[in-house]
């Protein structure tokens, strides 16, 4: 057991490694994000017990994925076995726990106890035979396995833009417009195996091309029902719904562009600081879209020539 | 026709395939045998352009790997993406209509289901049917029979002989000789990245069994079981 937990530990430094940092350097900044996101919380909303238990669960249930824990059966024996899956439960929740107790919130401390020490008998299959339908079958395969994946917060976004014309709020239908576009973002955050380029009878322009338009038009389809919801209810005000949408197509060309320029690597630390900055001064954009297309493009020649 | 020439690639300082010169014709199956590690899944990722290397590949065709079908020894799928969805994307990457999907499904696989839960061999047929529904003209697949249902196998192989007859360049590797005897013209077997032997049809009974007694040899009583 002591083995398995040095190799997790070894595995979770070769990933901050890989996304460009010193372990130790990535551990400080983990720690102090967490603490400066966890006081944000607590101070933003009254839920934030309930918001930081679901983060907390949401964690432990990855761990829960029925192929892993197979495995570790399979490797060590039953005693063994459990202590691993309450050890790993107990080091994903340590954080929560501890701000929780320093903010003296107790029963949403026994709640998450109680939940973690459950899930370490629980085993999640994903062998069901449901497959969620999705309207984007012609243009594969970033928004099929994407939306897959968050169709919920896409609920939760046209909920929120129902929310906001009811409550006569345009900054939350604008925020929900918003959540749909960085949900279509993260579809381009994980690199795809270099076949899934290589099947592509394209020049690196014209699969840039093709990758944006795809991306351009699947985000304004997931998008239509909040532009359409708000756009009616403050018409006044479609000149900023309009404005926010070319921004998200112009975040969206970006973060497609950053992806390939970091390609087969993922969008490390120099790639998100520059779309951070951008996101401060949008104006830094007509230097940095090109100088990621140039960069992807010399990437993507590796396997389209 | 494919022609290699001087063909060579390393890992660092391993190197996998040393100045390999081989060339491939149209209408004909090659069978490339070697042992693990003996650099098969490297000269197929080359010949697909998946890999950098040092010497020449070249074809009838301005950009072979757009003519060229690559089955991988373990087809990669995305977590949340189905078999039919998975032949689109192959398809429309090659600017190609995925028409008639569901009859030209010979292998009866669930199209509807995410692909990364299929079996391994259903994964495989799957792949396999997504460069078949490419057209392509010239086909590299790498252990097409593993992991594949004794049904499978008889229908891959007839599959091989179709696509000899409708004059493509195949290229296979398999672990499993009568396979390659059913289906090949030439055997080329791989050595430590280097070809070390062709072999013609009427010759295929006598490299069996020289690789049987040269892999089993006296191995069998080393391991000493009692």
């Amino acid at each position: 057991m002591r083995y398995y937990f040095r190799l997790q530990y070894k595995m979770l430094n070769r990933h901050i490694s890989d996304f460009g940092l010193h372990p130790l350097i990535g551990y400080g900044i983990s720690i102090a994000g967490f603490t400066a996101l966890s006081f944000y919380l607590f101070s933003k909303t009254e839920f934030a017990d309930y918001v930081y238990i679901a983060i907390a669960i949401s964690m432990i249930l990855k761990l829960c994925e029925n192929k892993r824990n197979e495995f570790l059966k399979n490797c060590f024996s039953s005693d063994i076995y459990y202590s691993i899956r309450f050890s790993e439960n107990s080091i994903v929740i340590l954080p929560f726990v501890i701000f929780l107790i320093y903010m003296q919130s107790f029963t949403p401390l026994l709640i998450l106890l109680l939940s973690a020490g459950l899930l370490a008998f629980i085993n999640l299959s994903n062998q069901f035979q449901f497959t969620i339908p999705t309207p984007f079958f012609k243009r594969p395969f970033e928004f099929i396995t994407g939306f897959r994946k968050t169709f919920y917060v896409i609920i939760i976004a046209y909920i929120l833009a129902i929310i906001s014309v009811s409550v006569g709020n345009f900054n939350l239908g604008i925020f929900s417009l918003m959540l749909v576009f960085l949900t279509s973002f993260s579809y381009y955050t994980e690199p795809e195996a270099e076949y899934f380029i290589w099947i592509y009878n394209l020049s690196p322009g014209r699969f840039l091309l093709n990758k944006i338009i795809t991306g351009i038009l699947y985000s304004t389809f997931m998008c239509l029902p909040i532009i359409v919801t708000i756009g009616v209810f403050f018409f006044d005000k479609i000149n900023i719904v309009f404005g926010f949408q070319a921004l998200g197509y112009v975040f969206l060309t970006t973060v497609i562009l950053a992806k390939y320029s970091a390609y087969p690597g993922k969008i490390n630390i120099p790639q998100t600081a520059l779309i951070v900055l951008c996101l401060y001064l949008p104006a830094f954009l007509i230097g940095i879209i090109p100088y990621f297309y140039l960069h992807s493009i010399k990437r993507l020649k590796e396997y389209l020539e | 026709m494919i022609k290699i020439e001087n063909l060579s690639k390393a890992y660092g300082s391993k190197q996998v395939l040393k100045n390999v010169n081989i060339s491939f014709e149209k209408g004909k199956v090659y069978g490339i045998v070697g042992e693990n590690g003996s650099g098969k899944t490297t000269f197929f990722k080359c010949i697909a352009g998946l890999e950098r290397y040092s010497g020449t590949v070249s074809s009838d065709f301005d950009n072979l790997k757009n003519h060229t079908g690559f089955l991988q020894t373990e087809p990669f799928y995305f977590s949340k993406i189905t078999g039919r969805e998975f032949i689109q994307l192959l398809c429309s990457a090659r600017g190609k209509q995925a028409i008639a999907t569901d009859q030209r499904n010979i292998f009866d696989l669930p199209l509807d289901q995410y692909a990364s839960t299929y079996s391994t061999g259903m994964k495989k047929k799957l792949a396999l049917t997504a460069i078949l529904m490419q057209t392509n003209e010239c086909f590299v697949l790498d252990e097409p029979f593993n992991g594949v249902d004794i049904h499978s196998n008889i229908i891959i192989t007839d599959i091989i002989r179709k696509l000899k007859e409708l004059n493509k360049t195949i290229i296979i590797s398999s672990h499993i000789f009568a396979t390659l005897n059913d289906t090949c013209d030439e055997i080329h077997l791989l050595k430590e990245g280097v070809f070390i032997k062709k072999v013609c049809r009427e010759e295929f009974g006598i490299l069996e069994q020289e690789m049987k007694d040269f892999t089993i040899g006296n191995k069998i009583d080393k391991l000493m079981l009692t």
